[in-house]
């Protein structure tokens, strides 16, 4: 299983590493929210601009995961159309192994992307010392699990990637803003925190911050567990539709369904 | 080429019983039987969708069957999904290569995916690619291969894991006749090697290199046998005929006592000693005759015999197609 997993991974970062342009473009979008947005809405409230991107910094690290991460996983859709793929489902790799390949792969694809992010930490006035560099390290790697598991369980229902705008408008837009990654959570309206306890998000957003600027509204216990868990429910949720679609009648390289 | 080990020695390489498989209401496949012994070259020759791609997919682990067994080296295809998958390398019709990365990176890829040692798939992948004469085009893209070199590469890929039997579904799709000939010259090698091929095919002159071949159409088999039995089945020869008036003249033929074949384009007339008969059926038909061909039986001619219906002609579609099949 775990060379499976691993089959799937390299076969991925293989292919992501033709596109390694994207991880500069990717980089576009994260500093646009923190050079532009933030130094613009920053010098326009109370806070001042380099407080307010000094606060965004690990919202905007969510960001670039989040995103990352639901860009690959919508390669599932894309690979039932690719061929090679057809030679893997014939291969004896388990389809838990393409599962569990999948969201790791999405998952270290988005780390990677967020490596490259990190070190303008210092130029928004974040110090990254040892200790809380390697805790947002660790807070990083369990963020990328939890967005790529997401992303897949939700890919996993698709067959055509048209729908990404869609998804992207109608799932990962309103959990990412509910997360009080553009905003301190513990100054929102009572509704939203209280909405923000059922956001994922919110609390990977929150452990990254509290590794980097020491302030956590979440107990960082319960925010890792409720990250591990959720990782666990959604790798499970996506083993089992990928073990669904053994018997599949419509095999054409064109439209090849999970489910029937 | 090394030889390989066969992981049940008594059990015949591919033994279909009963085989049923439903489409909702439509039937691709009707109760198919048939047995492919080990070492053999086994071909599985029908019109688009008689039902070929179904039964390939199933032997494949692609489909469950919805009644009947398929056993691949004693090995049940949907119990023992694994190790069938294992004893097995498959050529598709569409691509199965990922056509960014290399020729080379493809082979590791499926080392990797059957989890073979590295160092083994390594040279393994570089043996394939030296005998296919690919060495050359292996550390380009495999987009950038032309279309005869692709085809050896999905060759070399469904060999990487030095699999027992090697299914080929419609290989040569595509591919002019030139790199169709060098195709099933690779084959052949292949099958000298010890493996057993089954390949399914609707090009007749393809299914000539089988050691035996089932003869499909909508989802049942019509004949097994030898190419040359099956040909011999026909008889002495076959009189093609195109006239001004087709049925005018089988309804002459058959006033004259002669069997044209019922259905095809044109008439189809089998007999003992064609060439002898020709030139009075020329003489006497009383429609005007647009050509005239005489030629050793084909399978095509079984195939017609059988059916009523040709294999590659327009209008050979049969009734029957199974999904998956010819969707845009």
């Amino acid at each position: 299983m775990i060379r499976g997993i691993y089959a799937v991974v390299v076969l991925d970062l293989k292919r992501a590493w033709l596109d390694r342009a994207r991880l500069l473009t990717g980089l576009a979008q994260p500093l646009l929210y923190l050079f532009v947005l933030g130094a613009g809405i920053g010098g326009s409230s109370r806070m001042g601009g380099p407080a307010y991107q000094r606060g965004i910094f690990p919202g905007v690290m969510g960001l670039s995961l989040l995103f990352t991460a639901v860009f690959m996983a919508i390669s599932i859709v894309f690979d039932r159309q690719i061929g090679f793929f057809k030679a893997v489902l014939v291969s004896p790799l388990p389809r838990a192994a393409i599962a569990l390949g999948k969201i790791t792969s999405g998952a270290a694809q988005a780390f990677i992307q967020g490596l490259i992010l990190l070190p303008f930490a210092p130029l928004v006035g974040i110090h990254l010392g040892i200790v809380n560099t390697a805790e947002m390290l660790a807070a990083m790697v369990l963020a990328s699990m939890t967005f790529s598991a997401i992303g897949v369980a939700v890919a996993s229902q698709f067959t055509s990637t048209t729908v990404f705008p869609i998804v992207s408008n109608t799932i990962i837009l309103p959990m990412y803003f509910l997360s009080g990654a553009l905003y301190p959570l513990a100054m929102a309206p009572h509704v939203m925190q209280v909405a923000a306890h059922f956001d994922p998000v919110a609390y990977a957003v929150d452990l990254m911050r509290g590794a980097l600027l020491g302030t956590y509204f979440f107990p960082p216990l319960l925010s890792f567990a409720v990250l591990v868990g959720l990782i666990t429910l959604l790798s499970w949720l996506g083993v089992r539709v990928f073990s669904r679609g053994e018997d599949d009648s419509v095999l054409g390289a064109t439209g090849f369904r999970w489910r029937r | 080429m090394p030889t390989v080990a066969m992981p049940d020695a008594s059990a015949p390489a591919v033994a279909v019983r009963g085989l049923v498989k439903h489409y909702g209401a439509v039937q691709a496949l009707k109760g198919i039987d048939l047995t492919v012994k080990c070492g053999e070259i086994f071909g599985l020759l029908g019109p688009n969708g008689a039902g070929k791609t179904t039964l390939f997919s199933i032997l494949a682990t692609l489909r469950t069957p919805t009644a009947g067994t398929a056993c691949v080296f004693g090995r049940d295809v949907t119990i023992e999904r694994d190790a069938v998958r294992r004893s097995m390398g498959i050529v598709f019709q569409e691509p199965a290569i990922e056509q960014r990365l290399t020729g080379r990176d493809n082979l590791l890829l499926m080392g990797l995916f059957y989890q073979l040692p590295a160092a083994r798939a390594r040279k393994r992948a570089a043996e394939l690619l030296d005998h296919l004469g690919l060495t050359e085009a292996a550390d380009r893209p495999a987009r950038t291969l032309s279309g005869g070199q692709r085809r050896k590469l999905e060759l070399a890929r469904a060999l990487v894991t030095d699999p027992s039997i090697l299914f080929l579904d419609e290989a040569t799709l595509g591919l002019d006749v030139d790199a169709r000939r060098v195709f099933w010259g690779e084959v052949r090698a292949i099958a000298a090697a010890g493996r057993t091929v089954f390949f399914t095919t609707h090009y007749m002159e393809e299914a000539e290199i089988a050691d035996r071949i089932a003869l499909i159409d909508s989802g049942q088999i019509v004949a097994l046998d030898t190419p040359r039995a099956l040909k011999a089945r026909v008889g002495g020869g076959v009189i093609r005929l195109q006239t001004e008036g087709d049925d005018q003249a089988r309804a002459w033929l058959i006033e004259r006592g002669l069997k044209p074949e019922a259905g095809g384009p044109g008439l189809m007339l089998v007999h003992d000693d064609p060439a002898a008969i020709l030139p009075d059926l020329l003489r006497h038909l009383p429609v005007k005759v647009l050509r005239a061909e005489v030629h050793e039986p084909s399978l095509e001619d079984v195939f017609l015999k059988l059916t009523g219906r040709g294999l590659e002609m327009e209008g050979a579609a049969a009734p029957v197609r199974g999904p998956g099949r010819g969707r845009p």
